[in-house]
């Protein structure tokens, strides 16, 4: 019986080995303030990774995405300045309540397809937003909350850094599984044709649904993790501008390859703190970018590179080796 | 009784699009639906497959009335159906498109760790092997011919298992070779894995030559129903539909 073929990815796996080792070896390499770059373009990474799953997988963007990373943050700053809770449970109760809601608004959501979903999930964003941005009394309003401290062995960042990367590359692992799976294939089945996958016997509203909550948790998970590590949380992390960062970084990496929207984050990440260095225009740099890519690398940086090398794999088997385009 | 329709009615606004229709379609029949366009075909296979809610009458699928339930609750029963317009996924190989009704249909698409390609393997190349798309399977749905996609769309349906398999013009579109093949096939499905099949068609041909019993509908009301020999020599079918001269 034949195989199925490899998708770009894991039967080359020395080069995501060499990735790993480098990151692990990382710490040594860079400046602390590197080093928290780095942690910021992971924890931001995933919260793009979740998206993802809804954007390119199941093909429905979402416009919300931040309010869950914001919402299990705040969940874990209060824990843990209030009543000083366990750190660890801290960080469960924050996936949770951020799966908790995502189920609420995901319920909401999933009925509506294309531009009324993303509208929905910008409009219960910036709901999530203003409650806490308002509520001064329980919320700390627009000052948010600071001293929120992890424990003392994670207390340095290049500890932390170790535990955010752990975190990640788990995550990262199951996200991978989970769009391999039975249930990844009926998402991309839903976004290819949903009439076709219904007349197959899915009930479209629910797997949206649960892929609904489970960007929402792992949305939740890299808001848990980062707030710690910044030792405060501020409304501005629910705000729809910060949603629309793994919009962007999808796009500029390649929805359509998993790994696509960690290099788009990994880009912007680091272009925006570098940056920052001799000028505040960030936003008119972010915008160039974004319109190279669009125009010059449809499909995002990834996904042409993919192209390709599908292109150039075709050509050789047509013993054509010059023929590009 | 396999499948009943019973005084099955679906009014679009004003236009009754199908009127008061009641039918038997048997275990293991090959089984036309026929008639000239805007008959109600299609709107009659809509109420079916559950595409569309029945303004009244009832549908019944082996003595359970499903007239109320949703497509994919039917699907389940057993119930698929191709499109008109021939409906596939683009994007997907034609591997993993028949790979994706098998995984709904033996419903593990809530396993969320296993890779799906590990599963189904030698249904899968059973199914290919019998509609003849083991050549394509690491195509695009997008990238194959018209023809090739008809039979796509047939081996997804196929991968459901079904019981009762409703093709809405199975044959359209295609060349006289292509055509031919098609019919092959049908018969074949029909005898090797005891299909029910219910299908609309344009071309005279293939529907008398494969169809066990034919049932002909005129501006949503059933006006004939029985063998084809029969219908053939109907005189209302011939004054409506076949114009004399049949």
């Amino acid at each position: 019986m034949w195989e199925t073929p490899n998708r770009i990815g894991m039967k080359k796996g020395w080069w995501l080995g060499l990735l790993i080792l480098l990151f692990l070896f990382a710490s040594i390499g860079v400046s602390e303030f590197y080093l928290t770059v780095l942690c910021e373009a992971l924890v931001m990474s995933l919260l793009a990774l979740s998206f993802n799953l809804l954007f390119g997988y199941m093909g429905q963007l979402s416009f919300g995405q931040a309010a869950f990373y914001g919402l299990a943050g705040y969940t874990v700053a209060m824990l843990i300045t209030k009543i000083h809770f366990n750190f660890w449970l801290s960080l469960m109760a924050g996936v949770l309540m951020a799966s908790l809601i995502g189920l609420i608004i995901g319920y909401f959501c999933v009925r509506l397809r294309g531009i009324y979903f993303a509208v929905l999930t910008l409009a219960f964003g910036q709901l999530l937003f203003v409650i806490i941005y308002k509520w001064h009394d329980f919320t700390g309003g627009d000052d948010g909350i600071q001293g929120v401290f992890p424990p003392d062995f994670l207390k340095s960042p290049t500890h932390y850094y170790y535990f955010i990367l752990f975190v990640f590359i788990a995550s990262t692992y199951l996200l991978w599984r989970i769009v391999n799976s039975p249930f990844g294939q009926t998402l991309k089945s839903m976004r290819e044709n949903s009439e076709r996958t219904e007349f197959l016997g899915i009930n479209i509203a629910r797997y949206q649904l649960i892929a609904f909550v489970i960007a929402a948790g792992f949305a939740g998970l890299a808001g848990a993790i980062w707030v710690p590590f910044y030792r405060s949380v501020a409304p501005f992390y629910l705000m729809w501008i910060k949603s629309g960062e793994p919009v962007m970084a999808a796009i500029l990496g390649g929805p359509n390859i998993f790994l696509g929207p960690v290099l788009g984050m990994f880009i912007m990440t680091f272009v925006h703190a570098w940056v920052l260095g001799f000028t505040y225009f960030w936003p008119v740099i972010m915008g160039s970018l974004i319109l190279t890519i669009i125009f010059l690398l449809p499909g995002g940086i990834l996904g042409f590179a993919q192209e390709k090398m599908k292109q150039r794999r075709e050509s050789k088997l047509k013993g054509n080796p010059l023929r590009c385009s | 009784m396999f499948l009943r329709t019973e005084g099955i009615t679906k009014d679009f606004g004003k236009l009754r699009a199908v009127n008061k229709v009641t039918l038997d379609i048997h275990n293991g029949d090959i089984h036309a639906i026929i008639g000239p366009n805007g008959a109600g075909k299609s709107t009659f296979f809509n109420l079916i497959t559950g595409y569309h809610k029945a303004t009244s009458g009832r549908v019944l699928f082996k003595g359970k009335e499903i007239t109320h339930l949703p497509a994919y609750e039917r699907c389940k029963l057993g119930i698929t159906r191709s499109f008109q317009i021939t409906s596939i996924y683009p994007k997907l190989t034609v591997y993993e498109s028949v790979l994706m009704a098998l995984l709904s249909h033996r419903k593990v698409t809530l396993n969320f760790f296993t890779p799906a390609k590990k599963f189904f393997k030698e249904e899968v190349w059973h199914i290919l092997e019998d509609v003849g798309l083991t050549e394509q399977a690491y195509l695009t749905g997008d990238s194959i011919s018209h023809g090739d996609k008809k039979r796509l769309e047939l081996a997804i349906t196929l991968g459901t298992e079904p019981e009762l398999l409703l093709l809405d013009e199975p044959t359209c579109g295609m060349s006289a070779e292509e055509t031919e093949n098609t019919m092959t096939l049908i018969k074949k499905l029909s005898t090797e894995r005891g299909l029910t099949i219910l299908f609309t068609e344009h071309d005279m041909n293939v529907v008398f030559g494969i169809a066990k019993r034919i049932s002909v509908l005129h501006q949503g009301t059933l006006i004939a129903d029985g063998p084809p020999e029969e219908v053939r020599k109907s005189e209302e079918v011939q004054k409506v539909y076949l114009g004399g001269t049949a």
